[in-house]
């Protein structure tokens, strides 16, 4: 569960990214991050993978206050958050390598590695192009790759920052019918996007933020912007 | 930790210092330059320290007595050093025994060239020789012993040798340590440099590792093992090259037994102080290499 009480975030050079939000987001929930580029969307995902410590307010991931963990708790914390990006910033090795990579990050035992990372490639599709590089990978392949790094480790939460905004349409549906499978397996899912053909489509919880506040959130609701 | 995770660690290292082949090379240089003086400085520290404790073994006191003196008051005097608080041992050394003493240290020749001294014409005075509790108050016990009411004649002890050697010392020891410490840093900043390198050219895989949980120091030990790893192989040539050097000395020096205050200290012992030290301090700047950059560059 995420939540987050009167949370403000201000930078260095004064801009108020957010002010004022107070959200929850429960266990299995699929929630969608809409409003125009600027609105604070990318802080507010940046504060529930700890990238950066709200200025005011509390954020909660499953009850723990993160601006109160010890720096060194904090990998512990992460643990729990699976992120994809836009651009799935893969590392130049085989697709295996690259999920490996983060079971070996966090040292799990090796025997329980090879076996595991071959059941989140084959969730995702991949199981006949594990030994392929990105630079062999079509972008909707690599984003799976992304996603299948973000939750070899079982996390709670999967949060995507517009994964669908380097594909093309086909490749973005198959990106979503994949996330919405991981979804239906648990694991809460946060996604800021901007492709309003999605949102309406697939309908799930629609959180909307304009100049830090958030302005609209609707079970089932609408993409809501004309871009 | 785990085996597994040590291998990677080395591995990750390792793959860091190949990738900076040049700039590993140069610090690994500078590292070798730095701990080829901080070695010879050893050799002389622990010579220093073994010959200064070598000459406080032999360090006595030697008081000559007056000749008219008779065997009772010789004992007499004996006893009442023995008695004095700073005094280890005295013990008498007889004209005789000083006369064969000399013949022997002049070996083959001596026989002949002391000829005929010995009985009435022995030109050596009768010796107590003194051995002080503590080295330091050697000077002190001198004194002591040159106010005694009567029946000395004079009193010598190795004040001049004792004396320079410390001063010499204390002062190559503050020229050595100020130079080779302005060489430290310069190479701990080269290793810093390269450390960096290493930082920046994995800084995508260091993103990743603290996305998706690695601990602060899984992300930190192989760079911490990179500098050590230069700092370390930094060492090698120059203890080589120290103990090449000093086995030198000991068979061009050790060839005439005469210098007897140049007793140097062996091989084995100084080998291992030595070895043990340039490799440690090769280590030590090379971590400290890592810290710097770790510290500077490393976002974690």
């Amino acid at each position: 569960m995420i939540e987050m009480h009167d949370v403000w975030k201000v930078y260095d050079n004064g801009v108020e990214a957010l002010r004022g939000i107070n959200v929850k987001i429960d266990r299995g929930e699929f929630v969608y991050i809409v409003g125009p580029s600027g609105a604070g969307k990318s802080t507010f995902i940046k504060l529930m993978y700890r990238e950066e410590k709200p200025t005011h307010g509390v954020v909660l991931i499953n009850g723990v206050n993160v601006k109160r963990v010890r720096d060194w708790k904090i990998p512990h914390v992460r643990r729990k958050i699976g992120v994809v990006f836009q651009d799935f910033k893969l590392l130049n090795m085989t697709a295996y390598d690259n999920v490996a990579f983060a079971l070996e990050a966090i040292e799990t035992p090796r025997r329980k590695i090879r076996p595991r990372v071959e059941e989140v490639l084959e969730l995702v599709g991949l199981s006949d192009r594990m030994f392929a590089y990105p630079s062999q990978l079509s972008g909707g392949e690599q984003q799976r790759v992304a996603i299948a790094r973000a939750i070899v480790n079982n996390p709670s939460f999967l949060i995507a920052d517009e994964p669908t905004g380097n594909l093309d349409p086909e490749n973005s549906w198959d990106i979503m019918y994949l996330l919405e499978e991981i979804n239906k397996r648990g694991t809460t899912i946060v996604m800021a996007t901007h492709n309003k053909e999605i949102v309406n489509t697939l309908r799930q919880r629609v959180i909307a933020i304009e100049q830090g506040i958030i302005v609209r959130d609707e079970e089932g609701g609408e993409y809501g912007y004309e871009d | 930790m785990k085996i597994d995770t040590m291998i990677r660690h080395f591995r990750e290292a390792y793959r860091g210092v190949r990738r900076n082949a040049w700039m590993s090379f140069a610090a690994i240089s500078a590292v070798a330059v730095t701990l080829f003086i901080f070695g010879i400085f050893l050799v002389f520290a622990f010579n220093i320290r073994y010959m200064t404790h070598e000459l406080d073994k032999q360090v006595a006191i030697r008081a000559s007595l007056v000749p008219q003196l008779t065997p009772q008051q010789q004992d007499e005097l004996l006893k009442n050093i023995k008695a004095l608080p700073k005094v280890k041992e005295a013990k008498l050394v007889p004209k005789e025994q000083g006369l064969k003493i000399m013949k022997e240290a002049w070996g083959e020749d001596g026989e002949e060239f002391f000829a005929g001294l010995e009985g009435d014409k022995n030109p050596f005075p009768d010796v107590i020789e003194v051995q002080p509790k503590d080295p330091q108050q050697t000077e002190e016990l001198a004194k002591e012993l040159d106010n005694f009411p009567n029946g000395i004649e004079r009193v010598d002890y190795g004040e001049a040798v004792t004396d320079r050697l410390l001063n010499f010392s204390g002062w190559v020891r503050n020229v050595v340590l100020i130079f080779g410490l302005g060489l430290a840093t310069l190479a701990a900043f080269l290793i810093s440099n390269t450390i960096k390198l290493t930082i920046i050219a994995r800084r995508q895989e260091i993103e990743i590792m603290r996305l998706v949980g690695a601990s602060n120091w899984f992300i930190r030990w192989p760079f911490f093992i990179e500098g050590a790893f230069i700092g370390v192989v930094g060492a090698i040539v120059p203890t080589t090259l120290v103990l090449v050097l000093y086995q030198a000395a000991l068979t061009s020096l050790g060839a005439g037994e005469q210098y007897a205050i140049l007793k140097l200290m062996p091989m084995l012992s100084l080998g291992i102080n030595v070895s043990l030290s340039i490799f440690a301090l090769g280590a030590a700047i090379g971590m400290l290499g890592s810290m710097i950059s770790v510290r500077r560059f490393l976002k974690i």
